[in-house]
């Protein structure tokens, strides 16, 4: 895995200098400590910093077609490189290095912006195009890798993160309000947005092209729920052959594989199957938590028994997430709503400690099989909604999210909180509850931020932003798709996945993100995922003989970490109580001191339990870090360690050396 | 203790627990606490722990529904009437 950048000046502009790629690429040294490279021209500069996976001598980059033309700068894995190799030197190409990035070139050079639907992986990516002098910047379908682009001065700068944006020096790193109001409506700014004004996200199974001082968008993928009335005969083992392809793909690579293990299914089950085509035991790596609300070690253990695997475990202890917060808010470029990023930021540094450059981990498959109580939530409010009179129905709700403290889980105000969260025909039914759940972080903006906000509504944007087929889909589809683009892209995969890994220079890679997978299951009937009240069903079935059986058997538990309790105990960590102290959040501006003073009071006192005041502690904490991280000073300055190309081309130089 | 004062010391306590970050929120007794977006299941359950404490008032898992603790004036009538009807359960604290 890698990181790169680059800028492309607007017609008539000077050239590129090393020097601002350097600084760009200085930026981003965590994504790829083993190796740099630039190429610095008239009007098109490109950075990259590499981690070596596949082709370790012969995979510099920028890299080059045959006469240096097509340059690439590349952050990702194609994993069906080897048959695009084969389907490209039929077609006449030359290939000089066995690297996944040089097929970019040559698939670009066949079959231009077309190529994007051929390949299998997660990729963002940038291509000059020497001859027509244009920019090809492009995204994977689900959004594992990230690309950020600004325009500033008619130039365009682009970024695997923001952070190498703001340390050209043309960027400017300054709020975008309306991006903050969507991580305290969503848990993550929406793509295209961000919450830095003027830096957009390139979508998922998006690319854009940048010619003549333009940028030209275009969608080469879409989310599709084709949803089937019955279930096809052969959906088990078909499921079977898609799982087992999709990780042999993962498993391609020039340096040792791991696997995250939370003890769940998922994640139990691509560990099974790396183990299963590994020659050599597997790597797995866990947190554990001191508080056995949160922890599963036992399942965690069973599984890495059951793989014979080389286990290792980061304990989470008192004053961890607190100690790497401040980091992991650096890293995820954002505010955040909950501390689930600062364990995974822990378990990146545990693989990586231990020669482990690249993991499989278990994300998506939630989504696809829906797995998530919110899906189930949803299925009961319709229910409940068909008969509004019956009293029986809404207990069914007391079954819900049965990791939760017990005291609040039962009884009417539980089932009318479900009840009363909006109207079927709404576009966004089955997210609301949660939506308005953590709008509640507003209540503690500032008079001026509410103000600046006044005419903002995410979710009416939300609903305006939804495909022509949303409303032909069933209820539980739409639910999935809404999960897919409000969080697993912009939060899980991003905040909690590959900013957290690539801080420690860790890949991860995702089995159940594989698009033939996904097409898979949005072509199943909804009712072979999630049936009755039982989550995951035709996965769950097929797993039966993968995973040991208490693994098999239990309900999902989503992970989580400690919120407040990371941060008090009961006095306030020193760096909170700075942070927030009423000139430090007068300064930043973005919460009102006395509403946040009474948080403080309710967190001391250890009464602040509930969802609504941890998210809104976590909330103001890691606003109140990424404003003085990136807007109070000057972002570049942080990371700025001299860097010394591997590869350094010019404008006239051939392009592979 | 009549009903007007455990109306009042209520009403102070959720404009203290719930309430303290948005100082400008008109609660009026009639309002509904859920719909209005002043308290949660949790809350309630924090609610519970206040009579309790304050008024010596056990709430028994089947009375908590909306009909006793759906708004201030349902929680003052629902909290008199079990001073009411046997007075206040010891708390065990």
């Amino acid at each position: 895995m890698c990181g790169l950048a680059g800028l492309a000046r607007a017609p008539g502009g000077g050239g590129v200098s090393a020097e601002i790629l350097d600084r760009m690429a200085g930026a981003l040294r965590h994504r790829g400590p083993d190796g740099c490279g630039r190429y610095a021209g008239p009007r098109v500069g490109l950075a990259h910093v590499r981690l070596s996976i596949i082709d370790v001598a012969g995979g510099a980059q920028p890299l080059g077609n045959e006469d240096g033309s097509v340059l690439v700068v590349y952050n990702g894995e194609v994993y069906n490189y080897l048959e695009l190799r084969t389907e490209l030197s039929a077609a006449g190409h030359r290939f000089r290095t066995r690297s996944d990035t040089e097929v970019l070139v040559h698939a670009y050079e066949q079959w231009g912006t077309g190529m994007l639907g051929r390949l299998n992986g997660q990729f963002a990516f940038a291509i000059y195009d020497r001859r027509t002098e244009t920019v090809l910047l492009a995204r994977d379908r689900f959004g594992v890798r990230p690309l950020f682009y600004a325009i500033a001065d008619g130039d365009l700068f682009f970024a695997s993160e923001a952070k190498a944006l703001f340390a050209s020096g043309g960027v400017e790193a300054a709020p975008d309000f309306v991006g903050l109001d969507q991580v305290f409506t969503f848990w993550a700014a929406r793509p295209p947005w961000t919450v830095f004004r003027g830096v957009h996200s390139i979508e998922p199974g998006c690319f854009a092209v940048w010619r003549e001082g333009a940028l030209r968008h275009g969608r080469y993928y879409a989310l599709e729920y084709p949803e089937a009335r019955d279930e096809p005969p052969d959906a088990g083992p078909a499921l079977g052959h898609l799982l087992g392809s999709s990780v042999a793909l993962r498993l391609r690579s020039d340096v040792p594989v791991g696997g995250y293990l939370s003890g769940g299914l998922d994640s139990s089950i691509s560990c099974a199957l790396a183990a299963r085509e590994s020659p050599f035991p597997v790597r797995t790596f866990s947190v554990t938590f001191d508080d056995p609300q949160l922890d599963e070690r036992e399942f965690q253990l069973l599984v890495a028994a059951q793989l014979h695997s080389h286990h290792f475990v980061r304990a989470i202890g008192p004053g961890d997430v607190a100690g790497v917060f401040p980091d992991v808010v650096w890293h995820a470029e954002s505010p955040l709503v909950r501390t689930a990023p600062a364990p995974m930021y822990l378990l990146a540094q545990l693989a990586r400690e231990h020669d482990i450059k690249v993991v499989l981990t278990g994300e998506g498959s939630d989504e696809l099989f829906l797995g998530y109580d919110l899906f189930k939530e949803t299925a009961l409010r319709l229910f409940c909604l068909r008969q509004p009179q019956s009293r029986s129905r809404p207990r069914l709700f007391d079954r819900l999210y049965p990791y939760l403290d017990s005291r609040g889980r039962h009884g009417d105000f539980w089932r009318r909180s479900f009840l009363d969260a909006g109207a079927p025909d709404d576009l966004l039914f089955s997210h609301l509850p949660r939506f308005l759940l953590t709008s509640r972080i507003k209540d503690f903006y500032s008079a001026d931020l509410r103000a600046t906000l006044a005419q903002t509504d995410p979710l009416e944007d939300l609903r305006a932003s939804l495909p022509a087929s949303f409303s032909t889909w069933s209820p539980l589809n739409r639910a999935a798709y809404l999960e897919m683009v409000t969080l697993l892209s912009p939060y899980l995969l991003s905040a909690q996945g590959d900013r957290m890994s690539l801080a420690h220079g860790v890949e991860g890679r995702y089995p159940f993100l594989d698009h033939r997978l996904f097409e898979f299951a949005a072509r199943l009937p909804t009712g072979s995922k999630l049936r009755g009240l039982r989550e995951k069903a035709i996965l769950r079935r097929w797993a039966q003989d993968v995973v040991p059986p208490a693994v098999h058997r239990r309900p999902k538990q989503p992970y989580r970490a400690p919120d407040i309790p990371a941060f008090f105990s009961p006095e306030p960590v020193e760096y909170v109580r700075d942070l927030l102290d009423e000139r430090s959040l007068t300064r930043s501006g973005l919460f009102e001191p006395q509403a946040v003073a009474g948080l403080v009071r309710r967190c001391r006192a250890g009464a602040a339990t509930g969802f609504r005041e941890n998210q809104a502690l976590v909330a103001i904490v890691s606003a109140e870090l990424w404003h003085r991280q990136f807007i109070d000073s000057a972002a570049s300055v942080r990371t700025a360690p001299d860097l010394v190309p591997d590869v350094a081309l010019e404008d006239g130089l051939p392009a592979v050396s | 203790m009549d009903q007007p004062d455990i109306l009042v010391r209520t009403r102070a306590y959720v404009h203290e627990t719930f309430l303290y970050m948005r100082p400008g929120f008109a609660l009026g007794d009639g309002d509904r606490l859920l719909q209005r977006g002043v308290i949660d299941s949790m809350g309630v359950m924090e609610l519970i722990g206040f009579l309790r404490s304050e008024f010596g008032v056990v709430v028994a898992d089947e009375d908590i529904t909306e009909q006793n603790l759906g708004t201030l004036a349902d929680i003052a009538r629902y909290v008199a009437a079990k001073h009411r009807n046997g007075g206040p359960h010891p708390t065990g604290d």
